[in-house]
């Protein structure tokens, strides 16, 4: 039923049509207005609400859609260019593909598996902490025979995550790159910068044939002591932060000494004391 | 375009600017002003969300609810803030690394809010837009007059672009240092507040007794 509004007096009449007179003011039925859906009738309210979630959802759900393709190839890019930035080489100037020769996934054993393309390597990083623990463990190798391994783990908030690359003694660090999503700014964020990521640059994560990774260390990596090699400064501030890098990187390269003890050059390839003596003579 | 219309643009650039006469919307004018960059595209990001949000709740405004009225500024200002966010993520992907989780705060920016609390429920779709514009625009603004001195002195670049020679460094002989307090949120309320002090001297009618 309709509603008809007094504009004199502000009776509301209820009916098929105004009345004849306002029974309050006796106006006449011209002074009388319909009056319009009710704004404030809680079956509007609801209606309303469900309507407006339906076409914001579908609007985005077709913005999502339409942009996934470009994001991901946004994301796909960023990876790379990470990867390149980790070996030391500038992304902008060095593309990806000038740079890494190979991408492989290897198995708990350090063995490369057959039959996986370049798609499937990258596919497998976009869960990393799952593809690890499927036994999925994929590497990048450069054309000067340093490798890449990708590196996950947990800072103080939220997830951090990098690139480690190693020389191809495969125990010496060539450079590293992290990234984190929400450690605090000043603080933790600061492992994202190059200063923090430049200590690495030589540092060693094998003691002789033990694996024993690289540590950040509180209040600074001591020069005196004999673990040197294997320490990098914590950030001041930052300390549970720096203890998901050390873990982060200690855990992430753990899955594949396999596989780099097993890549390592011969040791007197290496080492040849004899031609030391005679190029001093 | 009549004078009033031109007045809406306008007149929220200096004499009703949201960030240095209502001091709304500061929290992110300190947190994304540490280079240029970041603060133009912040400052574009926000003058689209409240021009669109004022123009949407205009539309909407005689048939929203007074009861959830704010409920659905929130669902639509969080509508375009996605949007927003996706098209940056598809586009300019470095940028919206850098701004990050500040782009979804958009949504909480007081002053998307606050203008289509204020003018769009009680104008007309046009002038409502032109508001929109005109706030988003003063927010630019400033963001981009704090950024500029912050990239400027704290990293002698602007727009990444080197100003200040390498030569001039105390590293390479020079006698010249980056001012380091320039990089962090204190100091932006620092040039906020001169800011105001200028722009207060030069508007008499705004200086309380």
């Amino acid at each position: 039923m309709a509603k008809y509004i007094c504009n004199v007096c502000g009776y509301v009449h209820e009916g098929t049509s105004a009345p004849a007179e306002c029974p309050v003011c006796k106006a006449p039925s011209t002074e009388f207005a319909k009056k319009g859906i009710d704004v404030n009738n809680n079956g509007y309210i609801v209606t309303y609400s469900v309507i407006m979630v339906v076409i914001v959802a579908v609007l985005l759900a077709l913005a999502s859609l339409s942009l996934k393709s470009r994001q991901n190839a946004n994301r796909l890019n960023e990876k790379k260019q990470q990867i390149v930035l980790a070996l030391g080489e500038d992304p902008t100037k060095t593309p990806y593909e000038s740079v890494i020769s190979q991408s492989l996934v290897l198995d708990k054993d350090g063995v490369a598996k057959q039959g996986v393309s370049e798609d499937d390597v990258f596919a497998s990083m976009n869960d990393l902490k799952t593809t690890f623990l499927q036994g999925q463990f994929p590497i990048f190798k450069s054309n000067d025979g340093c490798v890449v391994i990708p590196l996950i783990g947990v800072g103080l908030w939220d997830k951090i995550w990098g690139y480690i690359a190693l020389a191809p003694d495969m125990n010496t660090i060539k450079g590293i790159v992290l990234d984190h999503k929400g450690e605090t700014p000043g603080l933790g964020a600061e492992i994202a910068t190059a200063k923090h990521q430049a200590q690495y640059v030589g540092k060693q994560i094998f003691n002789d044939a033990e694996f024993v990774s690289v540590v950040l260390v509180k209040g600074g990596a001591n020069k005196n002591s004999q673990n040197y090699i294997h320490e990098v400064d914590a950030i001041t501030g930052g300390t549970k932060t720096s203890n998901g890098v050390s873990d982060m990187i200690k855990d992430c390269l753990s899955y594949y000494v396999s596989f780099l003890k097993a890549n390592m050059p011969k040791q007197e390839e290496t080492v040849n004391p004899e031609n030391v003596v005679s190029n001093e003579q | 375009m009549n004078s009033k219309s031109v007045k809406f643009l306008t007149e929220p650039l200096s004499g009703s600017n949201p960030v240095i006469v209502q001091i709304l919307g500061i929290c992110s004018s300190l947190a994304v002003t540490v280079q240029l960059k970041p603060a133009i595209v912040m400052g574009l990001s926000v003058m689209v969300v409240t021009a669109f949000a004022n123009l949407v709740m205009s539309l909407l405004r005689k048939g929203v609810p007074q009861r959830i009225r704010i409920i659905v500024q929130l669902v639509v200002i969080a509508t375009l803030v996605i949007l927003v966010d996706q098209i940056l993520q598809a586009f300019v992907y470095d940028v919206s690394k850098q701004l990050s989780v500040y782009v979804g705060l958009i949504i909480t920016n007081c002053i998307v809010m606050g203008r289509v609390e204020a003018f769009a429920l009680g104008n007309r779709p046009w002038d409502s837009f032109l508001d929109g514009v005109g706030n988003g625009a003063g927010y630019a603004l400033i963001l981009v007059i704090i950024a500029f001195f912050r990239e400027l002195l704290g990293s002698g670049a602007l727009l990444g672009y080197r100003v200040i020679p390498e030569s001039w460094y105390i590293a390479n002989g020079g006698c010249y240092a980056n001012c380091g307090i320039m990089l962090f949120p204190p100091m932006a309320l620092i040039i906020v507040g001169c800011i105001i002090w200028f722009h207060r001297s030069k508007n008499p009618s705004l200086q309380e007794k």
